[in-house]
Order: C-alpha cells, then structure tokens, then sequence
C-alpha cells in the first residue's frame, strides 16, 4: 500500500507546526477522539460478544476493564465520546441552520464554548469514575 | 451568498449518501452513546458488570433493540470515518480500493461477531441453566 514513512513523517511535522489555531486543534481533537473511540469500541463488541461465544472468558474480559489503567483510558473515552458529540452537533447545527455563522471569528469563539462545554460535562463524570476508581483498587472511600 | 450556497445542487453518488449517513447517525448517536457511557460508565460502573449482569440485560429485548441500534449506528459511523481519515493519507485509486474492501470486511465481521452475541446469548445461556 501507498503508506510510507516519509508521508507520515510530513503529515506529523505539518501537524506540530502549522499554527491553525482553534480551528486546527478541533479537527484534531474530532479525529484523534474519532479514532480512539473506534479503537475502543472494536474491542469493546468483541470482548462483550465473548458472553455468547465464550462465557467463560467474559470475567477474565471484564478483570482487564477494572485494573487501573484501563479505568483511566475509559475517563479519557468518555472526554472523547462528549467532544466528539459536541464538536459534531457544532458543526451539524451551522451547518444546517446557521450558514451564515461560517465565519472565522465566529467559528473560534463556538470552537472554544465547545471544548469548555465538553470539560465542564466530563468533570463530573471523571469525578465519578475516579472515586470508583480509587475506591475499588486503592481501598479508599471504605471501598 | 448564503441564498447561492443553498442553491447549488450536488450529483448523489455513494459519497455524498455516506456523508449525509455521518450526520444522520451522528445525531442519533448522541442520545444513544452518550445514554450507554453514562449508565455503564458512570452510574453502574465496571466493577458492578459481570456475565450474570450482561445476560440479564440482554434477557430484555428493549436492551437488546437498544444495543443493536448502538451496534449498527456506532459501528458504521466509526468505520466509515476512519475509511475517511485514511483516505487523506493512502494516494493511488489500487491502494484506496483496497483499503475501503478492507474496511467493509472487517465491519462486516465484527457487526455480525456482536449482532449475534446480543440476540443469541441471553437465549443460549438460559437453556443452559
């Protein structure tokens, strides 16, 4: 296939230094939580389709998704599954019903209220998960 | 300007179908990805879901409906967003072809791997008791 090194070492340089602003950072930010949300969730259908195939395997599954770090790559899956929702209602909703919104400025300001809405949505989720978090593999908040 | 943009009329072809079928199912996927992380995330958590719980909920077929809806939605929305991301990478139409045959097999696969799974698995493992 037509994939080389020199392509991809290009494509990361470009990313590193070309200075798009918040524009740039949403589209990286809405691939890189596209992607790992895919990534998620191809492991995700195949370990839950273990309760069919092979049930005996599911617990050994569902130990993995409770050691540390994978309940901490499940609060960063859950930044990417709210960004990624947001970031896309963002660009859906102009779009469809504000084109006249497609302007530079307007779209760094909307660029930014999407990244803090995603943060401040997330907070209280993250906290929830790190209390379960600490609680059941640290032993603290009597767990 | 707005009024001209609106006005311009596009050729349909299996591209711009793929593309009106991310928005589509983007904002379907909101409610139902967003419901799914934060009742087995957040408030049920990983640590109270094991094999007696999956069973459980696939005994019920809301849930099941509910899961394949994720299942079929998710899947292909994120499949056929990575055949986009790739595409701005891999050059040659050989090369892209093979990538998108690739792509639709693998979806294929897993979607039936998990389709079975939430129809089949509560059945099997109560016939089982």
């Amino acid at each position: 296939m037509a994939v080389n090194l020199a392509s991809l070492k290009t494509t990361l340089k470009g990313y590193l230094k070309y200075r798009g602003g918040e524009g740039q950072i949403s589209f990286l930010l809405h691939r890189l939580t596209g992607l790992g949300t895919l990534l998620f969730l191809i492991i995700h259908i195949l370990d839950t389709s273990t309760v069919y195939f092979f049930p005996d395997l599911y617990e050994h599954a569902i130990g993995l998704y409770r050691s540390t770090p994978f309940m901490l790559g499940e609060i960063a899956l859950v930044f990417a599954v709210i960004y990624h929702a947001l970031n896309g209602l963002r660009v859906a909703i102009v779009d469809m019903f504000l084109p006249a919104k497609w302007t530079l400025k307007a779209q760094r300001s909307a660029a930014r209220w999407t990244l803090t809405a995603s943060i401040v949505l997330w907070l209280p989720a993250a906290a929830v998960m790190m209390r379960s978090l600490l609680k059941h593999n640290f032993g603290l908040f009597g767990g | 300007m707005t009024m001209a943009l609106n006005e311009i009329k596009t050729k349909q072809n299996i591209e711009t179908v793929a593309w009106r079928w991310m928005r589509y199912s983007g904002i379907l996927l909101l409610p139902l990805v967003w419901g799914h992380v934060l009742l087995q995330d957040v408030v049920v958590g990983v640590h109270a879901i094991d094999l007696d719980y999956v069973i459980q909920r696939w005994s019920s077929i809301a849930w099941q409906t509910y899961d394949i809806l994720l299942l079929a939605f998710a899947f292909a929305h994120g499949m056929n967003g990575l055949r986009q991301v790739l595409n701005d990478y891999v050059h040659g139409e050989r090369a892209k072809r093979v990538l998108a045959w690739g792509i639709l097999a693998l979806w294929l696969v897993v979607s039936a791997i998990g389709g079975v799974a939430i129809v089949a698995a509560a059945q099997k493992h109560l016939a089982g008791l």
